[in-house]
């Protein structure tokens, strides 16, 4: 008496098509599973029996082996509990094999053989290729992102056997909840901040990385908030990636397709793992693959751990992070806008008008924290002061969001013209191309360049920055003066913590 | 053990690197020849021999008080150091000295005053002392090297021993000192800069200057002990104003409420020495315009002022764009106007001062 049901599993972002063999056999009783499963996986035994009994459903005393094939694939999660459910019900001869023909299932169940929801069913139900899919309840709507295939879903093992039965009918899936997101806060809150305002734009129109510096309470957080809401809405192609990485993490997907740029915030506390991803079978994405397309926010990017700062390199030069592991190999996606917001020293006044009380030691220590190699990852580097008291009661509010996204917009689409998602993008051989400098431009960043004030890779930064800048003010092919004098102003250079001997 | 080829200086310099302050050390040296005092107070397992030998390489001289070769404007203060290590001509000290004091973490503006202070003092045969620290006594110090050749030759007075370069941004600085004048301290070789040691320099600072200027220092700022000790020795101490509302320039200007004499430039410090006359040997500095043609670049240097401001300020400050100000800003700039690092801008003196 066999029977094979297909699932999948999942590693990393991606899922891995699976069959459930299932033999029973005369023998002494017993219910093994085989197949590489990990703890959660092989504790299905005790969970499937029990939802087998507590549905009214017979459990033949007889030798029972489950198989999951590929053997030699590591197989994760809980996901299988239906599968495995169903597979021995088919075999028994509970179900009729017919019935569960073309079908593939996923799912967890409970004790009570309730359908439970399981993390990454878009990436799941992506790999099957069977043409209708069984999931719980809860996941039917996120399974139907996928959208080629059929979605029957059940509330627990006894609805669906009696669906499959054709006993009862199979109960409408949920729709999707449509309200939209809560907007993001609006930039024409801030009052002031004209240059802070002037940098979130530019890193949102160009995909410029941004390091905001400043003492506590001058707005660096506010203004970094408002960085996701200038952004466009993802392409289809990057909201598919997006919802993969959100699924396979196992947010919620209550909107369905993650049609936002997504903004992550993690705490300073977060351990290397939990940024790049990992995990010893699992290999959870992390949250630079979370911010995929959107934005990654490191507040108090000073209190964060080097380690953890230094992780971030590589995702940033291409994008993906490679998980090895021994047992597995996994990339994830990981293209996301980083923006930081750091105190200059631990007592967060170090200007040069010295006001700082921190010792040399402690600022020293401070600066250590953020690495040559990736400071220099940032385009713009601003310095946020805290707003007057006239500007703060007073003070015009600038334009709102939905302006400024305007723009934004536009200078995307020209970047898009140029073949880039960004300028950020931009090679630098590419340069003299699409951004030509007028004489005084050129004889000014000459000027820096020989006086030291900048290097060469720092020159392409500005040039790229300048472009955008550019594209945000309509201006034509040529950069002009005032856009490199812009450019110049949003990259001060890297000095934290330290002192000009 | 005691090898009896030894001079009397490889055990004063033994001595010096006891755990003991420099009162005791003078009482120790007072009483009694360095080779007596050894034995009595000395540490058996201390190869005298050894270290007397790193001393003589490295090429510091040791000098015990009230023998020949101490130097005389040292000899006769009431806390002079029992031992005095130095590394150079002991023959700079010669002269009219004024020591420049001030903030390590100074702004721009202090640090120019103390470049130009410098130079312009050495330009004129008057010895510039200072110690070697981050900050105004840096840019003293280099300011008076920046004078070159012909002028007079830099004293430095530090913290630690004179083979560990402290701060170590500091270290061609300090071998430059060395090399065109003397570098001074009464710490031991290998001696660690201790907090308690800048305190106890301090003292020697005003012991061997004539005049001390404090350039920028806050109010809790260490120039009050170089201050104290001045005037307990009768020197003269003269002060920097500041912006009233900097904080790097409340001690000066309290210094200048209670009556020190204010500099404003090199003459009033020749003032004070009694050289007026070498006031006009000072090479001319050139015509400079005090403010720029622009009225743009004008309204933006004085929205400046002489506090460091970050563009966000001068944005907020004239009310241009942040376009226009980092554009006018990149004009003062390559004119020399102002210095722009870090995210800050700081207004410098007139171009074509004699400021780096």
């Amino acid at each position: 008496m066999l029977a094979t049901i297909p699932s999948a599993t999942l590693l990393g972002v991606d899922g891995r098509p699976v069959v459930v063999e299932v033999h029973v056999s005369n023998g002494l009783p017993c219910f093994s599973v085989v197949g590489l499963p990990d703890t959660a996986c092989r504790e299905s035994r005790d969970r499937v029996r029990a939802a087998v009994l507590s549905s009214g459903l017979n459990w033949q005393l007889r030798r029972i082996t489950v198989n999951l094939a590929p053997s030699g694939v590591r197989k994760s999660g809980v996901g299988l509990d239906l599968p495995i459910a169903v597979a021995v019900l088919v075999a028994t001869g509970e179900l009729d094999a017919e019935v569960v023909a073309g079908m593939a299932f996923l799912g967890e169940l409970g004790l009570d053989g309730g359908l439970r929801r399981v993390p990454g069913v878009v990436p799941l139900v992506d790999a099957m290729s069977a043409a209708t899919v069984v999931v719980p309840l809860d996941c039917a709507a996120e399974a139907g992102l996928v959208g080629r295939h059929q979605i029957r879903a059940a509330r627990d093992l006894r609805q669906l056997v009696a669906c499959l039965k054709e006993e009862e009918r199979w109960p409408a899936p949920p729709g999707l909840r449509m309200p939209p997101p809560k907007p993001a806060p609006d930039l024409a809150e801030i009052r002031g901040q004209e240059v802070g305002r002037t940098a979130v734009e530019v890193a949102a129109a160009g995909g410029h990385h941004l390091l905001l510096t400043g003492p506590p309470g001058a707005g660096k957080t506010m203004l970094a908030r408002r960085l996701p809401g200038l952004l466009p809405p993802l392409a289809h192609d990057d909201a598919l990636a997006a919802t993969r990485v959100h699924s396979a993490a196992g947010l919620p997907l209550p909107y369905g397709l993650v049609n936002r740029p997504p903004f992550r915030a993690p705490h300073h506390g977060a351990s290397l793992v939990s940024l790049i991803g990992g995990g010893s079978s699992w290999l959870r994405p992390g949250e630079v693959s979370l911010a995929h397309a959107g934005v990654l926010f490191l507040d108090e990017m000073g209190e964060f751990q080097t380690t953890a700062l230094d992780s971030l390199r590589q995702p940033l030069e291409e994008g993906v992070v490679r998980l090895c592991r021994a047992q597995a190999t996994a990339s994830f996606p990981a293209r996301f806008l980083l923006v930081g917001a750091t105190n200059p020293c631990p007592c967060g006044r170090a200007d040069p008008q010295g006001t700082c009380r921190c010792s040399e030691l402690s600022r020293a220590r401070y600066a250590r924290r953020f690495s040559g190699p990736l400071l220099d990852r940032f385009d713009l580097r601003v310095v946020v002061s805290r707003p007057d008291v006239d500007e703060l009661l007073w003070g015009r509010s600038g334009e709102t969001t939905a302006a400024v996204a305007e723009r934004v917009a536009d200078a995307r689409r020209r970047a898009h013209e140029r073949g880039v998602r960004g300028n950020a993008e931009l090679p630098a051989t590419r340069l003299d191309e699409v951004a030509p400098l007028t004489p005084a431009g050129s004889a000014l960043l000459e000027h820096k360049l020989r006086t030291n004030g900048l290097s060469a890779r720092g020159l392409h930064r500005v040039r790229r920055v300048a472009r955008t800048l550019a594209d945000l003010a309509g201006a034509g092919t040529v950069v002009g003066e005032d856009h490199i004098c812009l450019a110049l102003g949003l990259r001060a250079e890297p000095r934290l913590g330290e002192e000009a001997a | 053990m005691i090898a009896h080829d030894l001079p009397p200086e490889a055990y004063a310099a033994a001595l010096a690197a006891l755990p003991i302050g420099p009162p005791k050390l003078a009482r120790l040296l007072r009483d009694c020849p360095p080779e007596e005092a050894w034995a009595r107070a000395g540490d058996r397992r201390t190869d005298v021999a050894e270290g007397w030998r790193a001393c003589v390489e490295a090429g510091f001289a040791v000098h015990i008080l009230g023998r020949p070769g101490y130097p005389e404007v040292l000899a006769s203060d009431h806390e002079a150091p029992a031992v005095l290590f130095s590394a150079g001509d002991l023959g700079a000290l010669e002269g009219p000295r004024v020591a420049i004091v001030g903030s390590r973490r100074c702004t721009r503006y202090g640090r120019d005053v103390a470049h130009e202070l410098g130079h312009d003092l050495a330009s004129v045969g008057v010895r510039v002392v200072s110690g070697l620290a981050l900050g105004v006594d840096g840019s003293a110090h280099r300011g008076a090297l920046a004078a070159g050749g012909g002028a007079a030759p830099p004293v430095a007075v530090v913290g630690s021993g004179l083979d560990i370069v402290y701060p170590r941004a500091h270290r061609r600085l300090w071998a430059q000192v060395a090399e065109a004048g003397v570098v001074l301290s009464e710490a031991s070789i290998g001696g660690r800069p201790e907090a308690w040691r800048f305190p106890a320099r301090n003292r020697i600072l005003a012991a061997l200057a004539d005049v001390v200027v404090v350039v920028e220092s806050r109010a809790q700022g260490g120039s009050r002990h170089t201050v104290a000790a001045a005037d307990e020795r009768g020197v003269k101490v003269m002060a920097v104003p500041g912006p009233v509302r900097s904080p790097l320039s409340a001690y000066t200007n309290d210094l200048l409420a209670s009556g020190a004499a204010p500099v404003r430039d090199v003459v009033d410090v020749l003032v004070a020495l009694h050289l007026e006359g070498r006031g006009p040997q000072l090479p001319k500095k050139p015509g400079a315009p005090t403010e720029p043609a622009d009225p743009a670049e004008a309204a933006v240097l004085d929205a400046l002022g002489w506090q460091p401001a970050s563009l966000e300020q001068v944005v907020t400050r004239t009310g241009m764009s942040a376009v226009d100000a980092s554009v006018t800003l990149a004009h003062l700039e390559v004119a020399g106007w102002v210095v722009g690092g870090a995210g800050w801008w700081e207004r410098q003196g007139p171009p074509g001062g004699t400021a780096k």
